[in-house]
């Protein structure tokens, strides 16, 4: 066997000599080629967050509404690539804008051409940054989606993903990671506590408000009723897979392999949805007498959404504290969301906005001197470094959220005076498989309740 | 004990002929009682309205004899006791309970009477149903009726089943057994009540296990009292903001007091007079026995005032308290009721674990 192994190898040598006497790659190469992997690897995480959401929303939804809430998540991811290619991106991370405009707004790279390979001194290729910034992006608009869910019009889908993904996340994903003016304050959002969730959260916030509650959600006296999903199967699936995706989402970020800092970065982002799973679960026990699956999912997704922000920040114990309060926090949002009769099917407004909020605002607690020398902030108020990275950071969510809700409300409400945004009682009475698209994602079943109706 | 509002009442029933005037005194007496609920002893209003309850079924029984003497089928063969189980056993029906029952009757001498008697019975026993209805009693959900087969039996049928469930343990079973332990005969010859109390009790002495059991198939309804002393309430649908006080907090002392009563032998089937019996038994303290009746008379009173739903001209008491009536002044005592019924619930379960070992 050695024998043989030695003779083929000879003989590839004398055939191809150049294979022995090659340049062996610079260190720099190495360094380049192996963030290039790993960052290609969590985009394709990230990616798959899709499948989380796919699953999220169909599971917490009805049945009579499930091939559209599937299947328009691929049809958006579809757009949204294209928007995010042709605009968005050259929005969010161009560099030909005047200083003062650059504060604001991102110019250039529109119908973006990455180069072939990284060019000398680029950590990696611009090509798989893109990839990753695109995921990204999607996700942001499959947040917002929790909103729309079960009510909206195809065609709002399509006018909303067109303007979400080309202007209102670019211009937030600016501010804070494209060198725009929140950058330069020192706000700290690591892989998009804010960026990512908080803004497709405020547009699912606009959408709901516009849309108003689903058709049997209220009763008249102001009582809330329980619509139930229809798969919670799916719907723990769902968050498995969001969890596993997230390491693409927060360890990605690191944007190198590095000394190995990424593996930092996953294992409180590990700690943080543990904290939220957990928390999630005891709260809705000991308030409700009964331990709620749904608020624990939601509770291990805002432990997720929280330690976003900070995981690159903070000390290991204060990632599980972020993630308990963060299950506490969801579990006592959806409450009050009800209460003022906000319909949340899938608890985007908890679980991505308060969440989100908690996440974004904790890292001017915990931040440690040590782990911000990394970042552009400062220490957190638990570390000395006073009130001054809370307070940016408290701007950074007020000034994002406010905007991410301004500018989707005006957007939707231009869609709904103009072409209308809520389909008709009857549609949304026989469900959106049937009235948008023709057919049922489960013929089988909804033929027989059919006949009923 | 003379109170001449009840005799005047009692010889106005004793004389009603038909269906229809029992129905019209039901209606007007408990449109007095129900505007006591509110100022009276509670005790008092669920007496009188249950004594009016046993008056009127009993009523009901005569004319049903009356009427089986009319179609040819002559007098009752033999003694017979009509049953009432459920609340109507524990003497705690409430405006608009439901029929649950049962009948008895003396074991026929020969084979050949034995098909005869059970015809007779269960034809007797299918107009007292019908009547009940007639006057507003809706039969049971559960079929816990005497015009179901199963629930009309000689006297020997009946040992013969209550010592079958006492065999055999299972969950429908031990369900049997906690209906029949609430049994009261109301009309008839009452001494069967007591021989088949005979028998189930004997029983019960040979199968102390059987308590676990019992304990296992009532600890599904907790008293809705969280951890951080909160009312437990209805969060969803049209009664969202309620408070289950049937299955939340009734029905969980009513569960916990006839464990007790019955481990120890005791044969009332009253939740309170259970209590007192418990009490005179050193099972419970004074002031134990004080502080449990207080907070099941409490009960009591917010059952007789639950919602009363019209369906299709029927009262319903859907057991809940609406949110409405869950004023302020009434979340107070009834939290402190509810922690008492929490604690007996608690403690029987710990009783019952301390003989019997974990699950």
């Amino acid at each position: 066997m050695v024998k043989k192994s030695l003779l083929a190898i000879g003989a590839l040598l004398v055939l191809f000599p150049t294979l022995a006497f090659a340049d062996d790659p610079s260190v720099a190469q190495l360094d380049m080629g192996l963030n290039a992997i790993w960052i290609m690897v969590a985009g394709v995480l990230v990616l798959l967050m899709q499948g989380g959401f796919i699953l999220l929303e169909a599971g917490s939804t009805r049945m009579k509404n499930a091939g559209h809430v599937a299947g328009k998540t691929i049809f958006t991811l579809g757009l949204c690539s294209l928007i995010y290619w042709a605009v968005g991106y050259g929005f969010a991370f161009g560099t030909e804008a005047s200083e003062s405009l650059n504060k604001f707004i991102g110019i250039g790279n529109f119908m973006f051409e990455p180069s072939l390979a990284a060019g000398e001194g680029e950590g990696y290729p611009t090509s798989i940054f893109f990839v990753f910034q695109l995921a990204f992006a999607a996700v942001s608009l499959s947040i917002a989606w929790g909103g729309f869910a079960e009510r909206a019009k195809l065609s709002a889908y399509l006018i909303f993903t067109v303007i979400f993904t080309a202007v209102i996340y670019p211009i937030i994903a600016h501010w804070i990671w494209g060198g725009g003016w929140l950058a330069t304050d020192g706000a700290q959002d690591y892989a998009g506590s804010t960026v990512v969730h908080l803004t497709g959260a405020m547009a699912a916030f606009a959408a709901t408000i516009l849309l108003k509650p689903r058709i049997g959600k209220f009763n008249k006296d102001g009582s809330a009723n329980e619509i139930l999903g229809h798969n919670q199967v799916f719907t723990a699936l769902a968050v498995l897979l969001l969890w596993v995706g997230w390491f693409g989402f927060n360890a990605g970020s690191a944007l190198a392999v590095g000394d190995g800092f990424f593996g930092y970065v996953a294992f409180n982002t590990q700690l943080g949805a543990a904290g939220g799973a957990v928390a999630a679960l005891l709260i809705s026990w000991l308030v409700k007498g009964k331990a709620d699956i749904t608020a624990m999912l939601n509770g291990a997704l805002a432990g997720l959404v929280a330690i976003t922000a900070s995981c690159a920040y903070v000390e290991p114990w204060a990632a599980v504290v972020i993630g308990l309060v963060a299950g506490i926090l969801v579990f006592f949002s959806s409450m009050f969301f009800e209460k003022i009769k906000v319909d949340d099917p899938i608890f985007a407004l908890s679980v991505h906005g308060a969440a989100g909020v908690w996440g974004t605002l904790s890292n001017g607690l915990f931040a440690t001197e040590e782990l911000v020398a990394r970042g552009v902030g400062k220490p957190g108020l638990f570390y000395g470094g006073g009130g001054e990275q809370l307070w940016v950071q408290f701007e950074s969510v007020v000034v994002c959220g406010a905007f991410a809700f301004a500018a989707s409300f005006i957007v939707l409400w231009i869609v709904k005076k103009a072409i209308g945004f809520r389909v008709t009682e009857e549609q949304e009475i026989i469900g959106l498989d049937l009235s948008e698209h023709g057919n049922y994602g489960y013929p089988e079943q909804m033929k027989k309740a059919g006949t009923s109706v | 004990m003379s109170n001449p509002q009840r005799e005047k009442r009692l010889r106005k029933i004793a004389v009603a002929g038909s269906l229809e005037k029992l129905a019209a005194i039901r209606e007007s007496e408990q449109s007095r009682l129900s505007a006591e609920i509110v100022s009276s002893p509670i005790h008092t209003v669920v007496d009188s309205l249950n004594e009016l309850h046993d008056e009127l079924i009993a009523r009901t029984i005569e004319l049903a004899e009356i009427e089986m003497a009319r179609l040819g089928h002559g007098a009752p063969p033999v003694p017979y006791a009509y049953l009432l189980f459920g609340s109507g056993g524990r003497s705690e029906q409430t405006l608009n309970s439901d029929q649950d029952s049962g009948l008895v009757y003396a074991d026929p001498a020969d084979d050949g009477k034995a098909e005869a008697y059970r015809a007779y019975f269960a034809q007797l026993a299918a107009i007292i149903v019908r009547s009940l209805i007639t006057i507003g009693y809706p039969p049971c959900e559960g079929n816990v009726i005497s015009s179901n087969a199963d629930w009309c039996l000689s006297l020997s049928e009946w040992e013969g089943k209550i010592g079958r469930w006492f065999a055999e343990p299972n969950w429908e079973n031990v369900r049997y057994l906690l209906i029949v332990a609430d049994g009261r005969p109301i009309a008839g010859d009452l001494s069967f009540g007591e021989r088949l109390k005979d028998r189930y009790f004997n029983d019960m002495l040979g199968n102390p296990v059987i308590a676990r059991r019992m304990l296992d198939n009532t600890l599904r309804h907790k008293v809705l009292l969280g951890v951080f002393g909160q009312l437990l309430r209805e969060r969803y649908g049209d009664d969202a903001g309620s408070l289950d006080i049937k299955y939340g907090a009734y029905i969980p002392m009513v569960n916990a007091f006839r464990l007790l009563a019955l481990s120890c032998g005791i044969r009332e089937t009253s939740t309170l007079r259970r209590i007192s019996a418990l009490q005179h038994a050193g099972v419970l303290t004074i002031g134990e026995a004080e502080n449990a009746s207080q907070a099941f008379s409490f009960f009591l009173r917010l059952r007789l005032l639950a919602t009363v739903a019209s369906e299709d001209g029927h009262r319903v008491n859907t057991g809940k308290i609406s949110r409405a009536r869950l004023t302020k002044e009434l979340v107070g005592p009834l939290k402190k009721a509810l922690k008492t019924g929490k604690y007996y619930q608690r403690k029987v379960e710990r009783e019952m674990n301390g003989r019997f070992g974990g699950r």
